[in-house]
């Protein structure tokens, strides 16, 4: 694991956070668009596991972390105050497959963080991306995404910011009405009943579809075998050697929404 | 670096510290986060995740949990099967010329020694994982009928010369069983698997995960066997729950353990093995102790 000291953890709505660490130019330079560290939280033995995030952006020898205080783990994250040193492992898990046709991203939550280091080094950017959250304070980092000059549609189910509804609903009217013969492909990061409905939008208009997924990892590194998705042909694959990202099609889906 | 040597059987290990079954993958990435250098220094021998004559896929997620200080893992013997492991997972784990010990599962006495078999010159040691059930016992756990270890070493030892370890359960007649194994010449215990444990993964739909509890909430519990047996079993006991820091596997060699084995700790940290043994000569120092 290596040293990294904090200069950033600001809240930036809800109970979303950035995370700011100062690395190595070098180890910096490692990651690629959706791969993702490990944080040790804290040195005591409960949490005992460091928990995964991906790379939300990247400036010299600056990573971003973009993520949700859901429990235990990321409430002591939350806490860690600037020049405070935590350490982490990574790069980890394999980058955002290279899309070449036109794509669409569409993110949920906390969902967004990864696709902030995707805009910044890609050559080819989304047609547009989707971003949901339940209620306005959660729209968090729309001033950076907005930096990439690419259309950006804000849904919030409360209807407090943008478009009201869910993130899909506004997805599907968007093809429903502009890109049915376009065929782009969908990129989808977020809570699972939202991959749920991103599918659902793919199979209606027959879209190559490539989900980030979650799930606890213990090791992050291929040594326990515990973050197993099953696949479509059989057997398993697993999340943080082979993932985080897979196309739809690859995966045995009732039983990864099971 | 200080000189350790340590026969254990035919066994010669040259620092105290294994890598556990099941918990650095089959080593396909091992030396991704770990140098040379640093598996040379550290590890002692590398013990590889349980094999079967057939392949086996696992069990379906979700297999780990989280829980206070420790980990439940019900990962379902997950492996390639002998023939396989043999072709392709054996061969890049010599490459690192530390003994390899190989272990072991199978459902009944034949299952054993027919892997036994297949393994025969191709690494230093086996250690039997007896914390599966037979089938042919109507599925009683190896591991809860000291007779039936016996005959599953004696079996086992008809046909395998060389290091022979059984890796005891911690619970059920844990001492008979160390009797039966000492009685069937095994070479060495492993003390000790997992503990039988259970967590609620959510309330509704209630979702529970039952599996094999490891880690620092584990240590006290092994650490007192290891001690019980060292006092009452003559063969060698390597040390083996919840090592974390090279204060954890001095405990053990002072409690009574030979060599100790490093599980969860990896999962934590793919370089705690190196941080560990870089510790624990320091405390060797410090203590004026000499393992
Ligand atoms: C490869 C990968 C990349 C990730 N990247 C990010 C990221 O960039 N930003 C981010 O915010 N999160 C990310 N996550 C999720 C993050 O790792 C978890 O939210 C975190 O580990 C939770 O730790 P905790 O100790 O706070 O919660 P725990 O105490 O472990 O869990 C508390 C409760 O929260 C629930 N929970 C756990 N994970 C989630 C989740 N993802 N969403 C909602 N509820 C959850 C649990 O079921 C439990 O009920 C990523 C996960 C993976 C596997
Ligand atoms: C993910 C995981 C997989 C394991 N797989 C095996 C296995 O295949 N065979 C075995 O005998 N023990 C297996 N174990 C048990 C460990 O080798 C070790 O005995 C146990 O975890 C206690 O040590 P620890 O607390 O240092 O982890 C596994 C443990 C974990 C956490
Ligand atoms: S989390 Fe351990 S193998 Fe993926």
């Amino acid at each position: 694991m290596f040293e990294a000291k904090v200069f950033i953890n600001q809240r930036e709505g809800g109970e979303y956070y950035l995370l700011g660490l100062r690395v190595s130019e070098n180890l910096a330079k490692k990651f690629l668009p959706g791969q993702f560290l490990k944080i040790r939280v804290s040195s005591t033995l409960d949490p005992l596991f460091p928990r995964p995030f991906t790379i939300h952006a990247i400036e010299g020898s600056k990573l971003y972390l973009l993520y949700r205080v859901v429990g235990k783990g990321t409430q002591i994250l939350s806490k860690i105050l600037p020049e405070e040193e935590l350490k982490i492992l990574g790069p980890l898990g394999k980058p955002f497959p290279e899309i070449k046709e036109p794509y669409i991203i569409c993110a949920g939550g906390a969902g967004i963080a990864g696709f902030g280091y995707l805009l910044q080094k890609t050559s080819h950017l989304p047609l547009k991306i989707f971003y949901g959250v339940r209620t306005k304070e959660e729209l968090v980092r729309v001033n950076f995404y907005e930096k990439f000059h690419v259309s950006l549609t804000l849904v919030t189910e409360d209807g407090s910011y943008g478009t009201k509804g869910l993130v899909t609903e506004a997805l599907e009217e968007e093809l429903e009405n502009k890109f049915k013969k376009y065929k782009p492909c969908l990129l989808a990061c977020g809570p699972l009943p939202m991959l749920k409905s991103v599918l659902k939008v793919a199979k209606k208009y027959q879209l190559k579809t490539f989900l980030v997924l979650e799930t606890f990892l213990a090791c992050g590194t291929g040594f326990c075998r515990g973050c197993v998705i099953p696949l479509r042909k059989g057997g398993y694959t697993h999340l943080c050697i082979e993932g985080p990202t897979f196309l739809a099609e690859e995966l045995d889906l009732e039983r990864v929404f099971s | 670096m200080k000189e350790f040597f340590l026969n254990l059987g035919n066994l010669k290990l040259n620092t105290p510290l294994m890598l556990s079954s099941g918990t650095w993958g089959w080593g396909e990435n091992l030396s991704k986060f770990l140098s040379l250098a640093e598996i040379k220094y550290s590890i002692g021998a590398l013990v590889t995740k349980g094999v079967s004559l057939e392949p086996k896929e696992g069990n379906p997620p979700p297999r780990i949990a989280e829980t206070p200080c420790g980990l439940i893992n019900s990962i379902g013997l997950e492996n390639p099967g002998i023939k396989e492991f043999k072709a392709k997972y054996l061969p890049p784990i010599k490459l690192y010329e530390i003994p390899v010990i190989v272990n072991l599962f199978g459902e009944k006495i034949e299952d054993f020694v027919g892997l036994a078999e297949e393994l025969k010159e191709e690494v230093s040691g086996i250690e039997l994982n007896i914390s599966c059930p037979n089938v042919e016992k109507g599925g009683i756990l190896f591991s809860d009928n000291p007779k039936l270890v016996k005959d599953l070493v004696r079996e086992v030892r008809k046909i395998w010369n060389s290091f022979l370890a059984v890796k005891l359960s911690p619970v059920g007649p844990v001492f008979e069983v160390a009797k039966s194994c000492e009685r069937a010449e095994s070479d060495a215990l492993v003390v000790a698997n997992t503990y039988p444990a259970l967590t609620v993964l959510s309330f509704k739909p209630l979702k529970i995960l039952k599996g094999g509890l490891s880690g620092p909430a584990i240590k006290p519990l092994t650490l007192r066997l290891v001690w019980e047996l060292s006092q009452r079993v003559g063969l060698p006991i390597i040390g083996c729950g919840g090592i974390i820091t090279g204060k954890d596997a001095l405990e053990y060699l002072i409690c009574g353990a030979k060599a100790v084995q490093i599980g969860t700790a990896n999962l934590i940290n793919p370089k705690s093995v190196a941080e560990i043994m870089e510790e624990l000569e320091k405390l060797l120092k410090t203590y004026g102790l000499s393992y």
